[in-house]
């Protein structure tokens, strides 16, 4: 694929046209600039894109968001809505980490309060927020008691002391899918997620300590509490080895399912069933009871992360508290009415590293965000910055109320090692007063910033579309991953 | 088990490794010591104190494929341990019969979370069997 198959369209979009393939249904846009177009083409991931716009049922335009990167089956970035009844659900165009997602935790301290004592709170972090290859958590489940939790989500967590009202309603579907039904997993995968609630895992996933830098939105930020040189911690971090045991298990059993629906695409990890077929429902479900399993574990480590806190700071700083700002999904499916050229559609939104961004006045946001839109958590690359944006009538107009997830990768994760070395890329981080805990410097070597896009350059985009406003930039003092 | 027979495809996010085989007993046999290789490192220093005897079946060579390499990735996520010999003892493009041995790792480098299809096709060529895996990791 070449610059030249693109037709900009305006400033931050390009666009492929149907016509590039005979097997595409729709066209496929790109939010980027040219520096971003151009470093996409080199890669796979915009003929990744190209594939997903041969799915059945696929609406108006394929989309890939800035931060987009080859990946497997959809390219990571890519947004597909499919229209209902007869359009598909596909269990490789949500990935195997079902939402994968990011929480932004609030509190009441300045970046001078917590800086004597942030050595001990970095370290209590880790210490205290299980991380690793499939390492378990605190909580042991027993099979009826994980399926309860799966179907229950986020009220299992408030049931069981782990959140508080509040917690769930600042949380995207107030952190329990409808639908999600256990008993449409494997035994398989109820078996990996017994021992893995309330842990982080590896690879990209991390919990970070960040202090606000900028604000660009004062009304957007003043809802959600946030000020120039505030603490706020972010959580990255999925369903874990249940979420990845449901992809498989359907990826699997849709190889067949394709053929029964007459389903040609040119990639097997597309596949995919009528979200109105009885195979299309029980992923649905299953996909959802992995959904509800993030919410959870998101809130699990939001609870060891207070009473890291709290041991840290209780009795040296005014407040010690945590509060919930926002939490959302960027690896999901989900079924939702938009407005389309004049008409009201309903849709299977399928977000593989995208992240949902509704507007202002959508009836799903909590009162507190109804009139700003939702909140949107973008984490940059360690040792970069991260960014809090909003909805926009813009996104709901043009993506589906879709924007970026991240930075996106610019480079393998062999190459990022064989360019940086785990303990210079630490002790780079640490002279500039970020405290680093890892796991692996292995790990931490591929996780390097230079294997990622600039996120400002991205931010740039989404918000230069309208498809997000900023909020405000944060960067990290203290970052723990797995 | 002859030399390795598989190479490190650069990948942006995630990882991938082609794999070649004369026949698929050495291409299921590769395919394997290629993940271990990137779960474990080093696979001569594991330890070889656990067995297991595994029987798969799947719809075609690709599913096949994808199941037992999900079978060994399983026990590295749930019990830390990685396979380093694998005795096929009969693979057929829908079944295989197989022994494994290996041991917990120290540490592993890598998370293999699925094993994908992403074009994944098993192609028989003149110098045998052949084939490029795509790990999520």
């Amino acid at each position: 694929m070449k610059r030249e198959n693109f037709k900009r369209i305006s400033p931050f979009i390009f666009e492929i046209p149907k016509s590039f393939r005979s097997d595409m249904r729709v066209p496929a846009r790109f939010y980027a600039d040219f520096e971003l177009l151009d470093g996409a083409l080199g890669d796979k991931s915009l003929d990744q894109l190209v594939n997903t716009a041969t799915l059945p049922g696929a609406l108006k335009y394929v989309l890939a968001m800035p931060d987009i990167h080859q990946g497997y089956g959809f390219p990571i970035g890519g947004v597909v809505a499919t229209e209902l009844p007869d359009g598909v659900i596909s269990p490789g165009g949500v990935g195997y980490d079902i939402n994968c997602g990011v929480r932004l935790l609030g509190t009441n301290l300045d970046e001078e309060d917590v800086a004597p004592y942030l050595d001990e709170l970095a370290t209590q972090l880790q210490r205290s927020c299980p991380h690793g290859v499939g390492r378990g958590g605190n909580i042991r489940l027993k099979r009826n008691e994980l399926i309860s939790l799966v179907q229950q989500g986020g009220k299992w967590a408030q049931k069981n002391g782990f959140a508080t009202a509040m917690d769930l309603e600042h949380t995207e579907e107030n952190g329990r899918i409808d639908g999600a039904d256990g008993r449409k997993v494997s035994d398989r995968a109820l078996k990996r997620g017994l021992e893995q609630i309330g842990t982080l895992g590896a690879g990209n996933h991390f919990i970070e300590v960040d202090v606000v830098e900028e604000i660009f939105y004062d009304k957007a930020a003043e809802r959600m509490g946030l000020y120039p040189g505030q603490i706020v911690v972010q959580i990255h971090c999925g369903s874990r080895g249940f979420g990845h045991q449901v992809c498989s298990d359907y990826v699997k059993q849709f190889q067949q399912v394709v053929h029964k629906y007459g389903i040609e695409l040119p990639d097997r990890e597309l596949v995919c069933a009528p979200l109105s077929s009885p195979e299309g429902q029980n992923y649905l479900a299953a996909m959802s009871a992995a959904a509800n399993y993030a919410f959870v574990n998101r809130q699990v480590l939001t609870h060891l992360i207070r009473q890291s806190f709290e041991v840290t700071l209780a009795g040296k700083v005014r407040d010690h508290h945590v509060y919930q700002i926002y939490d959302i999904a960027h690896n999901m499916a989900k079924v939702e009415k938009h407005q389309l050229d004049g008409r009201e559609v309903t849709v299977c939104v399928h977000r593989k590293g995208a992240t949902r961004a509704f507007g202002p006045g959508s009836p799903i946001l909590p009162d507190r965000y109804r009139d700003i839109g939702q909140p949107v958590l973008v984490p940059g690359s360690m040792g970069t910055a991260s960014w809090v944006l909003v909805g926009t009538e813009g996104s709901m107009a043009q993506s589906f109320g879709s924007t970026c997830h991240g930075a996106g990768r610019t480079m393998s994760r062999t190459q990022a090692k064989k360019t940086v070395y785990g303990s210079e890329l630490r002790q780079q981080l640490e002279e500039r007063g970020i405290r680093i805990r890892a796991g692996s410097l292995r790990g931490l070597a591929e996780e390097a910033p230079i294997a990622y896009k600039d996120v400002d350059r991205v931010i740039n985009v989404v918000h230069g579309a309208g498809i997000a406003k900023k909020v405000a930039r944060i960067v990290p003092v203290a970052v723990v991953k797995g | 088990m002859t030399d390795p027979h598989f190479e490190v495809i650069e990948h942006t996010a995630d990882w991938s490794i082609r794999v070649m085989g004369r026949d698929l007993c050495l291409l299921f046999a590769h395919a394997a010591e290629g993940m271990s290789t990137l779960m474990a490192g080093e696979l001569d220093a594991l330890p070889q104190d656990v067995q297991r005897n595994l029987a798969l079946a799947a719809f075609d060579v690709e599913g096949l494929l994808v199941e037992w390499l999900s079978e060994l990735a399983y026990w590295a996520e749930m019990e830390q341990i990685v396979f380093s010999r694998f005795d096929m003892v009969e693979v057929t493009p829908k079944s295989l019969r197989a022994v494994v041995r290996g041991g917990q790792a120290a540490e592993l480098h890598e998370h293999i979370k699925a094993v994908t299809y992403h074009n994944l096709e098993v192609v028989h060529n003149e110098n045998g069997w052949e084939t490029t895996i795509v790990f999520d990791v």
